[in-house]
């Protein structure tokens, strides 16, 4: 583990003292079985008499489909059933959107379980077979005769919006998914009034999360037409409510359970085909079905493809008085599922973490014949942050100041926050001073020192700059996307807690920061509590996991309701006591005196009494020691202010991070030699794990920046289906990465936390690219087209020495 | 898993060995160490209703006679690696296997002739057993044959076998000389981009000869005489020259999904030069 550097600045603005255990590394619960192999994912659940399903999938990207014949898999050894698009259209019905996107003025498309008569990607499932084994199932698919009529099919985002260009649903005139206007002031005056105006492009590829575990689902229909559906999902009460309706049956005749994952990312967002098809498959042969996602059915699944054209006005101190841009998202043939939603995000993060008053930005969603999107890691920002802090350093490199010093003159100051932009009401921020703190961290000034030395002597060294602002915990009204969330605390008669939640965790362990939360609450110590998510019988209704928002909204929602049965557990203890519940303090396991720490109760004693002793003696007269709480984040603004500002979004974390690269001239390969983030999301729970999110998210982006790629080929298929072509980084690849926190709460929200887990995504893209462009200034040349792969950064090398 | 139902066989005598792919065809593959045929078929990408392995035939070995070293097929990277009989040129597989990506599992299940069988432009063995001038020892049903391994790389996935012939040995011969290896990657799991083996080979008066293995950077691959652009002593007269000649000889580069044609040519200069700067140090092996 990394050296977690503490705070450098003391916690301002605090709202409320933070009792213990709270900012304690506390070991995490259920660490040891994950670590040894024992924790138990989706596949490794095992219901007697359970069937395998193997999917048929489309291999071209449009194509009618004239018929099909499954005669021949039917008589395939151990085949139970076998179903096409028609069949199952008479069985089940469409697939709600994850978030529609009609429900903001956007087109929509109607998608199915199994496409019945066109398919619009390569992919797309057009027939399903269960047999007895995975190995069964799969070979009969060999089996299904297909007769497809290819069409013509577009995969540019430009080509797409071409007059001529191939159109991919019923009733859509052109490809225009939704175009989001994101604007303040007048760019388009001051830009053309400007004295210093720059231009650009930039390009990012379509690249996808790489979830280790990938989605499984395993469903069993009971004798009373109960479905219980183990769902490796991040968000099992809005994909219940989902499959009824798909199914047709009552929701509370549903039940998901979202079984541990092994990492989320947004690849486990509902929406997919797979989910309400494994359903009817199970339903039909009358038997459990269960269906793993393979790693190529995986590598299916895309995001993040954008391209930015911008333009920027800006003063000759670096002060940047205007910016324009024109965003396209390719979000493949939208689909259901949760991810044509980063093209609104993309836009909305801008203009980042500075005051500019003057901005218009347009983000237009897309959709071509690649396979849909899903929810990405960054979700968007680190597309937004990719251009904004390249546009940064763009406009130090033409003044020839420090970037460092033109991100100073651009912030957004501590002491005007609130503040505002056209959709975003930021909470706090102490931007410079995460910058400052990360500058040192990275010895920036020694770095720049031997930079010069390295260049001198015909190095490609580059140092990049990256800042990130990460708005988290988005409210969508209109579809089951909510900021709010529910928690039940309860305690037992041995005075241990339960916790059962509407959120979940995607494996990045912040069940044990509820624990933590709910037992600073309580006085106990958080292996004390146990917590229970993702099971739809159990928890209350809740949204599960996304935007970095479970700790923040379900802890919060769990620390509301820990204080109710802590008020109960204190009228309960002035009465045993003898003293009045204000003179009570909940610690150590225990609850005492203020005034006279030896008259106490050990907390299973008062617990105790409570279940035991109620109505039986005078003044125990509360026994409910169980509460259930919603939280609400107060700093989302759904509804317009005059000026048409809103804010789906309460909390914004941000961090600062410099990398520092080496270009081989002679190959292009780019070698990381050194990294550092800094860190603010208000409050920290637990530092180890926000440590290892930030850690983790930083990979996640390195490996954007370098590596990771869906790249298609003319065929309008997809060339990497592997890890051998989709290359992640490996330890290896990767430096030691110091990191640092600030802690900045918000003053909105309960305890002053904001969200972790997403943060550092986008600050590894835009450092990255950031210091491979600073590399390759002394050649004059740049790459804006991600990743930065050796191919390409060869490519820029030899064009400057033409 | 793999989705068709298969006969294992591991017959305990080559003849027999040999017998079973001849009765079966194309339905029939050889298992060596696996690394690229399991996972192919799990993928469903092929098909073959009889698997052949070679594990009983005895062939996990590296032997050193008159000059020559040869490797069994079974024989994985780490045997080869921790192997003391692999001296002068024939190092070179040595080299090539501390760098197999893939790490420990990787190097302790692959076999350097498998991969001289699967014949993966992408890849370390096709270039480094060329260049160490092996001579595979292959066994098909008209009994024993040996093909030189720069005759035994056809093309792209594509190799001199017959039909139902297999790899038994790679036999290397152990010459003195100067050897250099150096791979380009894009990151630790990538294919190799493009490979350079280099023997160099000197006597009292000097060079007596110099030659460059491109691996990686064509389907198969390529050889260049570079003994005159080298001093005496071995050291690049002009390197700048010596790229473009070297990029001269790549008519076709390899192109896939990690880098196009264009980039494969434009780096196989400069993956030679380094390649062929480790031997300056004078040191024969």
């Amino acid at each position: 583990m990394t050296e977690i550097v503490a705070p450098r600045v003391g916690r301002t603005q605090v709202a409320e003292e933070v009792p213990a255990p709270l900012f304690e590394q506390v070991r995490r619960k259920d660490g040891d079985l994950v670590l040894t192999g024992r924790g138990g994912y989706l596949d490794d659940i095992v219901l007697p008499d359970t069937l395998h399903a193997a999917v048929l999938r489309s291999p071209h990207p449009h194509a009618t489909i004239r018929g099909i014949d499954t005669s021949a898999a039917r008589a395939r050894p151990g085949v139970r059933l076998v179903l096409t698009g028609r069949e199952a259209r008479d069985a089940v019905g469409i697939i709600p959107h994850f978030f529609d996107p009609a429900l903001v003025g956007g087109r929509t498309a109607d998608f199915r379980c199994l496409a019945v008569d066109t398919v619009v990607y390569e992919g797309e499932p057009v027939a399903a077979v269960v047999a007895g084994t995975v190995h069964a199932a799969q070979a009969a698919l060999d089996a299904v005769v297909v007769d497809y009529e290819p069409l013509p099919f577009v995969l540019d985002a430009d080509a797409a919006l071409e007059p001529d260009a191939p159109t991919l649903f019923d009733g859509w005139d052109d490809n225009v998914l939704i175009r989001l206007p994101f604007a303040e002031g007048d760019a388009g005056a001051v830009l053309a009034a400007a004295e210093h105006v720059l231009d650009g492009e930039i390009r990012i590829g379509r690249y996808q999360t790489a979830p280790l575990e990938t989605r499984g689902y395993l469903a069993s229909w009971g004798p009373d037409d109960r479905l219980t559906f183990y769902a490796s999902t991040q968000n099992p009460h809005p994909l219940r409510s989902h499959l009824a309706e798909i199914l047709d049956v009552p929701e509370s005749s549903v039940r998901v359970v979202a079984t541990r994952l092994g990492g989320g990312f947004g690849h486990k967002f509902h929406g997919y085909p797979e989910e309400s098809l494994v359903c009817l498959l199970a339903r039909l042969v009358g038997a459990p079905v269960k269906w793993v996602e393979s790693r190529e059915e995986c590598m299916l699944v895309g995001a993040r493809e954008f391209v930015h054209r911008f333009a920027v006005a800006y003063d000759g101190d670096g002060r940047i008085l205007a910016l324009r841009d024109r965003i396209l998202g390719n979000v493949g043939a939208l689909g259901a599922s949760g991810g044509w939603g980063m093209t609104f995000v993309a836009g909305m993060a801008f203009p980042g973490p500075y005051r500019i008053k003057d901005y218009d930005v347009e983000s237009v969603a897309v959709v071509t014949h690649k396979p849909p999107w899903n929810g990405a890691r960054g979700y968007g920002k680190e597309s937004a942050a990719l251009a904004i802090e390249r546009i940064v350093d763009l406009v130090a490199a033409e003044l020839a100041l420090d970037p460092a010093v033109v991100r100073r003159r651009n912030f957004i100051p501590p002491e005007e926050f609130p503040y505002w932009t056209a959709a975003k009401h930021l909470d706090s921020g102490r931007y410079t001073a995460a910058l400052d703190h990360v500058l040192d961290l990275a010895g920036y000034h020694e770095l720049r020192r031997e930079q010069a030395r390295e260049r001198a002597a015909g190095r490609l060294v580059g140092v990049g700059i990256g800042f990130e602002l990460t708005p988290e915990g988005g409210d969508f009204s209109g579809a089951l996307l909510r900021g709010f969330d529910t928690s039940t605390v309860r305690m037992d008669p041995t005075g241990r807690a339960t916790v059962l939640t509407g959120v979940t965790s995607p494996g990045t362990g912040n069940e044990t920061g509820i624990a933590q939360l709910v037992a600073a609450e309580l006085g106990i110590s958080p292996h004390d509590v146990s917590v229970v998510q993702g099971d739809t019988d159990l928890c209350p209704y809740g949204y599960g996991n996304f935007s970095s928002r479970s700790l923040t909204v379900g802890g919060a929602a769990a620390v509301l309701a820990a204080r109710d049965v802590r008020d109960t557990l204190a009228r309960a203890a002035a009465v045993l006591l003898e003293t009045p519940p204000e003179n009570l303090v909940f610690t150590g396991g225990r609850v005492h005196a203020l005034d006279a720490p030896e008259r106490a109760l050990r907390m299973r004693d008062l617990a105790g009494a409570v279940f035991r002793r109620t109505i039986a003696l005078p003044g125990l007269d509360d026994a409910q020691l169980e509460s259930t709480r919603t939280y609400t984040p107060s700093n989302v603004h759904n509804i317009p202010d005059e000026q048409g500002r809103w804010s789906p979004y309460p909390s914004f974390p941000y961090s600062a991070h410099v990398t520092v690269v080496e270009i081989d001239p002679d190959t292009g390969v780019v070698t990381l030699r050194g990294y550092s983030g800094v860190h603010d999301c208000g409050t920290i729970v637990n530092p180890v794990l926000v440590e290892s999110q930030f850690l983790g998210a930083i990979a996640m982006g390195i490996g954007g920046a370098l590596w990771e790629e869906l790249p298609y080929g003319a065929d309008g298929r997809l060339r990497a289906r592997t890890f051998k072509q989709y290359l992640m980084p490996r330890a290896p690849d990767l430096p030691w990465i110091n990191t640092g926190h600030q802690v900045t709460p918000s003053p909105f929200a309960l305890l002053g936390m904001k969200g972790s887990g997403e943060s550092g995504t986008a600050g590894a893209v835009a450092s990255v690219a950031n210091a491979v462009n600073d590399a390759l200034a002394p050649l004059g040349v740049r790459v804006h087209e991600m990743p930065l792969s050796a191919p390409r950064v060869l490519s820029a090398i030899r064009e400057a020495r033409r | 898993m793999i989705r068709s139902t298969l006969t294992h066989h591991a017959p305990e005598r080559l003849a027999d060995a040999t017998a079973l792919l001849a009765e079966h065809g194309a339905a029939a593959a050889v298992l060596g160490g696996g690394t690229v045929l399991l996972p192919a078929m799990v993928r469903g990408e092929r098909t073959h209703r009889h698997v052949v392995d070679l594990r009983r035939l005895e062939l996990v070995f590296v032997q050193a006679e008159a000059g020559w070293a040869e490797i069994g097929a079974m024989t994985t990277y780490a045997q080869v690696l921790a192997s003391g009989e692999l001296t002068g040129s024939a190092a070179l597989l040595r080299r090539a296997a501390a760098g197999i990506t893939g790490g420990a599992q990787l190097r302790n299940q692959g076999t350097v002739a498998g991969s001289a069988a699967y014949a993966n432009p992408a890849s370390d063995m096709p270039g480094c057993l060329v260049a160490a001038g092996a001579v595979l020892r292959l066994h098909g049903p008209d009994g024993p044959r040996e093909v030189p391994a720069a005759e035994f790389f056809r093309g792209a996935f594509t190799t001199a076998l017959r039909p139902a012939e297999m790899v038994v040995t790679v036999r290397v011969p152990l010459r003195p000389a100067r050897i250099g290896y150096y791979k380009l990657k894009l990151s630790e799991s990538s294919w190799p981009i493009a490979t350079a083996a280099v023997t160099v080979e000197v006597s009292a008066d000097g060079v007596t000869s110099a030659a460059v293995t491109l691996g990686a950077v064509a389907a198969q691959p390529i050889t260049i005489d570079v003994a005159e652009h080298l001093s005496a002593q071995g050291a690049l007269r002009d390197e700048v020259g010596f790229d473009e000649f070297v990029r001269s000889r790549v008519d076709e580069p390899w192109d896939d999904e990690l880098a196009p044609a264009s980039y494969r040519r434009e780096v196989a200069g400069v993956v030679a030069r380094r390649a062929l700067k480790q031997t300056e140090d004078g040191e024969q092996r």
